[in-house]
């Protein structure tokens, strides 16, 4: 009978159709019109077949329209239990018995039993973890998201296995007494919580550097602080040496003395003397069973600015040529000027004034030249008579400019009755840093007014452009108003470029008189101008109503070739950061123009990467704004740097280069030692357990925690096997019945 | 000619005895030397006093200078060939040409220091009323000015409390501001007239009410003046400013 009946039938339960009204009605209606046909003809009466019949298709109608017997209903279930696994890579550190931390993860599920596992990192996924790889753990984080997940249900349980090295911020804001649930992306637990601790924070050692500490920027010339903080877990040295370098070049070291808790601070000051980009890095020493190297390193790049050009201009005589120079230099509020004039000599002294009278001070010269020399960007040297001042120690204060040129500074020479051999300079150190030769006998001047003429250097230097063509610029040159004489020189220094030349005028070496030259010398430049009449293109053009322009371009342009400005370079490269994280995505992007500043398109640019990944060689073409864009590499810590060398469009290899830093050392190993005490506040604020590691205990359940399942059982009437039984029996016996009556 | 020339002259007219200096520069054109700005009516001519403040300039700073003075037009395109320039006068002067007007204009905008003197001697002359339309004319959206008494003229080679002249009619100088400094400065206390000698050297005119004392005085301001005009605000810098308010000689 339950075979026939299905056990249909409780009396919980109500009768329900499912096939539709219209096909209902169709089936009752198909079914008496087949009844009507199939008792036909109606003589002799034949009670029994036509009985039997109308059960056969009364079946037929009840199974077509689909009655189904429905038993609504509930059910409890137990809470589930819930299982969040560190998946971090600071699981695989190695604990003191050479075993990875993670190694008691898979006995604790095991011990656990059934659960509902995921494995959490910076996301929650899943599954226990197959691989421990995580990074940027997120206790908080995950909590939170289980307890989205299963919004509106209590549960059994929840369990978490960690170090708990989280770097989420639930760790920040528990050290600070904040309650689990309190503050952004706090977590409202739905369920008892035990924590089992893994990792033992007994027996190892490890020396690491946690932190450099410093802008990353800083000011040329400026003293700027940077703190490296160490700490030491194990074997706490009274004291650690930190080393800096600065591109891998040693920057100087310094002590960092730990207190009981193995944390120290190396404090450096740095006075930067180059402006550019550079990449500093602190180390400690590697101690033996280091747990882990890679945070004995860390590097942070620091762009060394210019606040404002520092200019010093010292003058021998107050000069129109000393006014309009001043002038030009105070009018530019890039500039931070600081003027010397020597205003009175001695030989001015009996002129019948008491120097209560006068406004004068004493000229500083021992002070600027010994101790604030290397605060300045440019030194100009304008028609000065060092000898009145210096006169015994002149090689030593000369010879400390020249050093100064030497290390990178810049330096001018202009023109005058006190300058160049006129001045004594020949044989002095400043001698060896002029980009002209000294020691015309007797000194050497011809006063015949002269326009200056472009050399072919002149043409190509960024000094002497004076407007955006090559072709106009000579002209421009040509146009200015003549200068009123210049200083005669034996000639060009070796290596120097003359950018302008006397007309008629010969030097010594027969080649024609320099009047502007240039010269690099060691990590500096160095410019001589025989002439103290340059004011002259400024105020005879005004005259002309041609303005000053052509005055203020030359000094200008002269400015930024001295002091190296690199944005003023034919070739530029640079990456829109100073540091990266590992895997970060970094372009560098490398800019060509002319000398012109006009962007060069569909120049080939070759760009050398060395780092830690190697060296490695990249090309690339300037689009239609004269850049180049390469992808660099960030998957490994260090100093990365970029030299780049654009080849053709008369650039003659004009190259450049930058430094990037890969710093952020993985997070995950900044700190190794679990953070049990994280653990035990954590299960203390939610009210939880805490299991150390190495013991065991079972997980709390919530036994009132479960969940209500609706049920609905369906019996589909119509497909009983009573119905198909009855058919079958109904319609056989009408079958027979009307056989038997003779009826076929 | 040679400043060593120039002094030797100087020096053997027996103005003052001088020591010997090396004396190069470039091109006499290119020293310091004086433009007088002349107009048809109103202005003076006193190229003996500006001869003596470049001679007392000679003789007291380290400035190269020559004795030249140049008389010239308002409009003349050579008034760019000497970058200090002097207008002087005691009457009405006549309204400039639109050509000067815009020259001056130019010359001040791009470094020419212009030194109004009124020599009239009275408080309210023809002169001062002109020289004040020119001025407004010159600049319509800036005020003649009354340069304070810490301004850099006042200390630029000589330490000054007040402007001397050969009369003693205004205690301040005024100007007029571009950018940072005054390229135009007006004294109504006859400056030229305290600096001007006949040709055996002995003073034109006698400086009241203060006598030999002012006339020292106006040389003084005539120096700085030129110094000024030379190093724009160069006292003004925070060295100098620091040094001298160390040696206690500036409040």
């Amino acid at each position: 009978m339950n075979f026939l009946f299905d056990s249909c039938c409780s009396t919980t339960g109500h009768l329900a159709w499912s096939a539709p009204t219209w096909v209902c009605i169709l089936a009752v209606v198909g079914g008496l019109l087949a009844w009507a046909v199939s008792i036909l003809p109606l003589r002799p009466v034949r009670y029994v077949e036509s009985a039997a019949m109308a059960l056969a298709v009364a079946a037929v109608i009840w199974a077509l329209c689909g009655p189904e017997w429905v038993d609504d209903g509930e059910r409890l279930e137990e809470g589930r239990l819930i299982v969040l696994v560190d998946g971090s890579r600071s699981m695989d550190v190695l604990e003191a018995d050479g075993r990875p931390r993670s190694a008691a993860v898979a006995s604790l599920l095991d011990r656990i039993g059934p659960a509902e596992v995921y494995t959490f990192g910076d996301r929650l996924r899943a599954g226990a973890p197959t691989a421990f790889l995580d990074g940027d753990t997120d206790l908080g984080g995950a909590l939170d998201g289980i307890t989205r997940k299963y919004a509106g249900e209590r549960l059994g349980g929840i369990v978490v296995l960690s170090d708990g090295i989280d770097r989420g911020g639930l760790r920040k804001r528990l050290s600070t007494g904040a309650a689990v649930g309190e503050g952004a992306g706090a977590v409202s637990l739905n369920g008892p919580l035990t924590v089992y601790g893994i990792g033992d924070a007994q027996g190892r050692t490890d020396l690491a550097v946690d932190a450099v500490r410093a802008g990353s920027f800083a000011f040329l010339r400026a003293p700027f602080p940077m703190d490296v903080d160490v700490r030491a877990i194990g074997t706490i040295p009274a004291q650690v040496t930190v080393s800096l370098t600065r591109d891998g070049q040693p920057a100087g070291s310094a002590v960092a003395q730990l207190n009981e808790r193995g944390e120290g601070t190396a404090h450096f000051s740095l006075n930067p003397d180059r402006a550019g980009r550079f990449l500093y890095e602190a180390s400690v020493p590697l101690p033996a069973g280091d747990a882990v190297p890679a945070n004995q390193q860390m590097g942070l790049a620091v762009q060394v600015v210019r606040d404002r050009v520092r200019v010093l201009q010292v003058c021998g005589s107050p000069s129109w040529d000393q006014k309009f120079l001043r002038l030009f230099l105070k009018e530019d509020p890039a500039v931070d000027l600081v003027s010397f004039f020597i205003l009175r000599t001695s030989r001015d002294m009996n002129s019948g004034y008491s120097p209560d009278e006068l406004s004068l001070i004493e000229f500083p010269y021992q002070n600027l030249f010994d101790r604030e020399l290397s605060t300045f960007d440019l030194v100009i040297f304008q028609n000065f008579d060092y000898r009145p001042y210096f006169e015994s120690r002149a090689n030593e204060l000369l010879g400390n400019v020249a050093a100064y040129v030497k290390n990178g500074g810049a330096f001018v020479m202009l023109g005058g009755d006190r300058s160049f051999d006129l001045g004594s300079y020949a044989g002095t150190p400043i001698a060896d840093i002029l980009p002209m030769r000294l020691g015309v006998e007797g000194g050497g001047v011809d006063e015949r007014l002269v326009v200056p003429k472009l050399t072919e250097s002149g043409a190509r230097h960024p000094v002497t452009q004076l407007t955006g063509e090559s072709s106009d610029n000579a002209l421009a040159w040509a146009q200015l108003g003549p200068l009123d004489g210049v200083n005669t020189v034996v000639g060009a220094a070796d290596g120097a470029a003359v950018l302008l030349e006397h007309p008629t005028l010969k030097a010594a070496d027969g080649r024609p008189m320099p009047i502007l030259a240039v010269s690099e010398v060691g990590k500096g430049r160095t410019m001589a101008l025989t002439s103290d009449a340059s004011w002259r293109w400024s105020f005879a053009g005004a005259g002309a109503g041609q303005g000053n322009q052509a005055y203020l371009r030359f000094w200008k342009g002269a400015m930024r070739w001295l002091i190296g400005d690199a944005a003023d370079a034919p070739v530029t490269v640079e990456t829109a950061r100073e540091n990266y994280g590992p895997g970060e995505t970094a372009t560098a992007l490398v800019r060509v123009r002319s000398v012109a500043f006009s962007p060069l398109a569909g120049v080939s640019v070759e760009a050398r990467l060395s780092g830690p990944e190697g060296e490695q060689t990249l090309q690339a073409n300037t689009d239609a704004d004269g850049t180049a864009r390469f992808e660099l590499p960030t998957q490994r810590r260090g100093a990365h740097r970029i030299r780049v060398r654009a080849v053709g469009a008369g650039l003659e290899d004009a190259a450049a280069e930058t430094v990037y830093g890969v710093t952020s050392r993985d997070p995950e190993l900044d700190q190794v030692e679990p953070d049990i005490e994280f653990l035990k506040a954590l299960s203390a604020q939610a009210g939880g357990a805490f299991v150390p590691a190495g013991t065991w205990s079972p997980p709390l359940r919530d036994a009132s925690a479960g969940r209500r399942v609706h049920e609905r059982r369906v019996v589909e009437l119509g497909l009983l096997p009573a119905v198909g039984v009855l058919f079958s029996v109904s319609a056989s016996l009408a079958w027979l019945m009307r056989r038997r009556s003779g009826l076929r | 000619m040679h400043r060593r020339s120039f002094l030797a002259a100087i020096g053997a007219a027996g103005a003052v005895s001088m020591l010997p200096r090396r004396a190069w520069a470039f091109g006499g054109s290119g020293r310091v030397n004086v433009a007088e700005i002349q107009l048809a009516t109103g202005t003076i001519s006193r190229p003996e006093a500006w001869k003596r403040l470049l001679f007392e300039t000679i003789q007291t700073t380290s400035v190269e200078a020559s004795p030249e003075v140049a008389q010239l037009a308002p409009d003349d395109p050579k008034l760019f060939e000497h970058p200090f320039a002097v207008l002087c006068g005691d009457g009405a002067l006549p309204a400039l040409t639109q050509q000067a007007r815009e020259q001056l204009v130019r010359y001040l905008s791009y470094g020419g220091f212009l030194l109004i003197d009124d020599a009239s001697g009275t408080l309210h002359s023809d002169f001062d009323a002109t020289v004040r339309r020119i001025i407004a004319d010159l600049y319509p959206t800036r005020p003649l000015e009354t340069l304070s008494a810490d301004h850099s003229i006042y200390r630029s080679f000589f330490l000054l409390q007040e402007p001397a002249g050969r009369v003693q009619l205004s205690r301040v100088l005024e100007g007029v501001a571009h950018v940072s400094t005054h390229p135009l400065v007006y004294t109504r206390n006859d400056l030229s007239g305290a600096l001007d000698r006949r040709a055996d050297g002995s003073d034109r005119l006698p400086c009241t009410p203060g006598g030999e004392e002012q006339r020292r005085e106006a040389i003084k301001l005539s120096i700085n003046l030129l110094m000024y005009a030379l190093t724009s605000n160069y006292k003004q810098d925070q060295a100098h400013v620091k040094e001298l308010m160390r040696e206690g000689r500036l409040e």
